[in-house]
């Protein structure tokens, strides 16, 4: 397979696009970036361990008001702060949010998962003094490595050093994440997924691994939630909606799940379709379930299962 | 010599129904015990007992010297007990490799390091190496459990659990649905693995008698949940109430 | 005193709703062990079809008192989309359960666009029939008549599913099927014909369950998912794949949103989550679990 190749090339590509002159796409990467971070996390969850959970989307809200809560509330402006505590911040609650979740599996850890963050939804809809309510937290424009950047207006700050921050934010996560996944917890997990029975009986401790995953991936979606944020200069309840949740695990089967570089090529597509369907019909949910429907039917390894194929043949 | 696993009295009931009533026995060090009975006898369930996965509703179990009951699989494997299937259990996607390389992770106490790297772990690849060996598997370590032909993926089964480097071992029919013709050569691999490896002392349940006479030290036999006898091969054929329940015909 | 009726009765008006949405959902999942996630979007569908359905009856000339008729006709008629979407499903049954909660999931978000086409994205309101039946007085309350028919019908329909599944050849079947799959088949019942019919009842439950509490409200497009939050908790507390279950566990869910919005209304649906919560951690499997589910 094209090994090293392929995503020296993605990478350079992604660092050519604000260079290009095309603002329109670098902007449509930025959330790419903070996908591509959560859905490694995601991954880890449901590709390597094998639980499919429906409320990620909660660690991506709980990064989200962390950074905006830092920047508005509290006058922190520094964004390797807003991620250092929102890092803290999603563990502390994935602890025991994970503690009592991974005492389940299937279809009640999918229903539990699902039920706390739209736990943290209500939380932020409803309690408006604290949260902002619907209408949300302002996130207020964060300095990257001590430099402010006051100088440039939005776009530029965005589409330049900004968008570099995240690029290698990300570069920073996948290396993180391609250390565990094949590090002994990374195979303790998989055999999980595998057989989760014939795990224990050879001296794995299954819900105590399957709780590390649960963490792991918890701060890596607040890493995701806190680049999210920052482009639209808000955060709103929204985020922990259960249907951004699903759209997550669809972005996910998009790209393909289990497979490392799933992740990328799943946010990738997802925002990109999205905004090609977008501009051409207000009902882009109704494609996207169809395309939905057509890939878990058609092509459950997703895109990256198709190119592995073809690549063993 | 004290036992190295022993049931003391052990009963088991589920609601109305008494599947163990009082059954004793033990394993000391070096021995081959077999478990026999027709089906229904309580094989599975003193299995289930003995490897800490059951709880007795009465009596005790005790493994080195310590109450085992109900403590479970990780505990029991930690403390030097393995088990393996009737039923042949693998990680249909991880390799023959990866499978022998999860126990020995786990008994090194290596298992949750999330950024060590596995690949160059000498100590699991040199455990790998040496199980693998044992079972005949070295040359198919690179390949997937799931396109394994049957036997292989006994074999790989019984392997994880002798990569653990347990002083125990039960075995829960550890030739069924393999042809005659390969149970010796199992049995074989598995004696000469323990042999090994250290194992101590290994508790099987069979219904093939000939593997059982063959290789026991000593034959418990049981019957609705109780012990009907417990001594060697050749005291047991003689004995002519086990020979008419669990043996069919006398011989 | 009445205060706290009228609350209870308004909660155990939205409970039945919510028992008819969780009975179907406990269906589909006893028989085809897939959690539809689109159960709220049938419920959603089933509310604006009746809407529409009765605002066409009532400008055709039909008298308001014969909306009832109409609208349970609505939900009913909706049975039409089991089949199709049943053989869609169908696709997927052994494949691993996160497959299933994807497709379904797929469903939700196309229904979802499917009702902003049709309906638009604006409130969606049945013309003025909900007091048509008169109210009745409670003290300082009053209820309208509506209510208690819903709560009749509820209780009727729920009395008709225990008897459905308990005393007829269907109802066995489908028990047999939800006890042991495999069995059944070994024993010559078509699972093809038993899945589309329970996939239909089931939809048919959320459909009419929706058209029934609608005139109480007006529909909105996101009825159906934030619904599906609600029916996951009733089958939590009740327990997965039992029927009882679903009709204890909506009653519970439905009076305690009640309670919870009078008494404290940020916490509405908090107090619905701590159970859920409190119940997983003492009774996992809910309190009418079936040993098979």
């Amino acid at each position: 397979m094209t090994g090293r190749l392929a995503p020296a090339a993605a990478v350079t590509a992604a660092a050519a696009v604000p260079l290009l002159g095309r603002d329109y796409y670098a902007t449509l990467m930025l959330p790419f970036f903070g996908y591509s971070i959560a859905l490694l996390g995601l991954n880890l969850l449901f590709g390597t361990t094998g639980l499919l959970s429906f409320g990620h989307a909660l660690f991506l809200a709980v990064g989200g008001y962390t950074a905006a809560y830092l920047g508005s509330t509290l006058g922190v402006r520094s964004l390797e702060a807003m991620l250092a505590v929102a890092l803290v911040v999603a563990a502390v609650i994935a602890v025991p949010v994970g503690w009592l979740c991974v005492r389940y599996v299937k279809i009640y850890f999918g229903m539990l998962t699902l039920a706390f963050g739209m736990l943290f939804y209500s939380f932020l809809y409803k309690f408006y003094a604290l949260t902002g309510g619907d209408e949300g937290m302002p996130v207020a424009r964060p300095s990257l490595l001590g430099q402010g950047f006051g100088e440039l207006d939005k776009t530029a700050y965005l589409i330049g050093p900004y968008y570099y921050y995240s690029l290698a934010l990300c570069l920073v996560a996948a290396v993180v994440m391609w250390r565990i996944v094949r590090s002994p917890l990374g195979l303790s997990l998989r055999a999980i997924r595998e057989n989760a029975d014939k795990a224990e009986y050879v001296g794995v401790r299954v819900r105590r691994y399957r709780f590390y995953a649960f963490v792991i991936a918890a701060v890596f979606g607040a890493a995701g939630g806190v680049l999210l944020v920052v482009p639209t200069g808000l955060a709103a309840p929204t985020l922990a909606y259960w249907t951004h949740s699903g759209n997550l695990v669809f972005m996910l089967l998009l790209g393909g799940f289990g497979h490392f570089f799933g992740p990328v090529v799943g946010a990738f597509v997802f925002i990109f379709l999205q905004d090609q369907v977008m501009s051409v019909t207000q009902y882009w949910r109704f494609v996207f379930g169809a395309v939905l429907a057509a890939v878990v039917i058609f092509l459950p390894h997703g895109l990256m299962g198709l190119l592995a194929r073809r690549a063993d043949a | 010599m004290t036992p190295l696993l022993e049931a003391r009295d052990v009963v088991k009931r589920y609601g109305d129904v008494q599947a163990l009533s009082g059954v004793t026995m033990a394993l000391r060090g070096g021995e081959f015990v077999s478990i026999i009975g027709p089906n229904g006898a309580g094989k599975t369930t003193l299995v289930n007992v003995l490897t800490g996965l059951l709880r007795p509703t009465s009596g005790r179990v005790v493994f080195k010297g310590r109450d085992v009951a109900g403590v479970g699989p990780v505990r029991l494997a930690a403390l030097g007990m393995a088990r393996s299937f009737q039923l042949v259990n693998v990680f249909p996607a991880l390799t023959v490799a990866e499978t022998l390389a999860v126990p020995a992770l786990a008994r090194l106490g290596r298992g949750a390091r999330p950024f060590a790297s596995l690949a160059r772990d000498a100590e699991v690849a040199d455990s790998v190496a040496e199980v693998a060996e044992l079972f005949g598997l070295a040359e198919k370590l690179p390949r997937l459990a799931r396109t394994l032909p049957q036997g292989d993926k006994k074999l790989l089964d019984v392997a994880s659990a002798f990569a653990l480097r347990p002083e125990v071992i039960l075995m829960d029919e550890p030739t069924s649905g393999v042809s005659t013709r390969d149970k010796t050569a199992i049995m074989e691999t598995l004696v000469q693995a323990a042999r090994r490896i250290g194992v101590k002392g290994i508790i099987q349940v069979e219904h093939d008698m000939d593997i059982v006479f063959a290789y026991s030290d000593r034959i418990v036999a049981l019957h609705q949940g109780r012990v009907l006898a417990d001594a060697t091969p050749d005291a047991i054929r003689a004995d002519d109430e086990v020979v008419a329940t669990v043996l069919g015909r006398p011989r | 005193m009445t205060q706290a009726l009228n609350l209870v009765l308004g909660g155990v008006f939205h409970a039945a709703a919510l028992f008819l949405v969780a009975a179907g959902l406990q269906l589909v999942f006893g028989v085809q062990k897939i959690l539809n996630l689109a159960c709220g979007s049938f419920y959603a569908l089933g509310a604006y079809t009746g809407i529409a359905a009765v605002n066409a009856a009532l400008a055709a000339g039909v008298p308001a008192p014969l909306f009832l008729p109409v609208l349970v006709a609505s939900g009913l008629a909706l049975g039409v989309l089991g089949p199709p979407l049943e053989r869609l499903l169908r696709t997927i049954y052994d494949r691993d359960e996160a497959f299933q909660l994807l497709l379904t999931f797929a469903l939700v978000l196309m229904l979802e666009d499917v009702i902003r086409f049709v309906w638009g994205a604006a409130p969606y309101q049945m013309a003025g029939v909900y007091l048509t039946y008169g109210q009745v007085r409670l003290g300082t309350a009053t209820v309208p008549v509506y209510n208690f028919i819903v709560i009749a019908a509820g209780l009727a329909i729920a009395a008709g599913m225990g008897l459905l599944l308990t005393r007829s050849r269907f109802g066995g079947i489908v028990r047999a099927a939800a006890e042991n799959r495999g069995m059944a088949q070994a024993l010559g019942v078509d699972m093809g014909r038993i899945s589309t019919r329970v996939f239909t009842l089931g939809l048919v439950l959320g459909t009419v369950g929706g058209a029934l509490v609608i005139p109480a409200g007006a529909a909105v497009n996101e009825m159906g998912i934030e619904l599906i939050v609600e029916a996951f908790a009733v089958v939590v507390i009740g327990g997965l794949g039992s029927m009882r279950g679903a009709f204890v566990g909506a009653l519970v869910v439905g009076v305690l949103k009640a309670v919870a919005i009078a008494v404290y209304p940020e916490a509405e649906m908090l107090a619905v989550y701590l159970i859920v919560i409190a119940v997983l951690l003492f009774r996992p499997t809910g309190l009418f679990a079936r040993a098979t589910a």
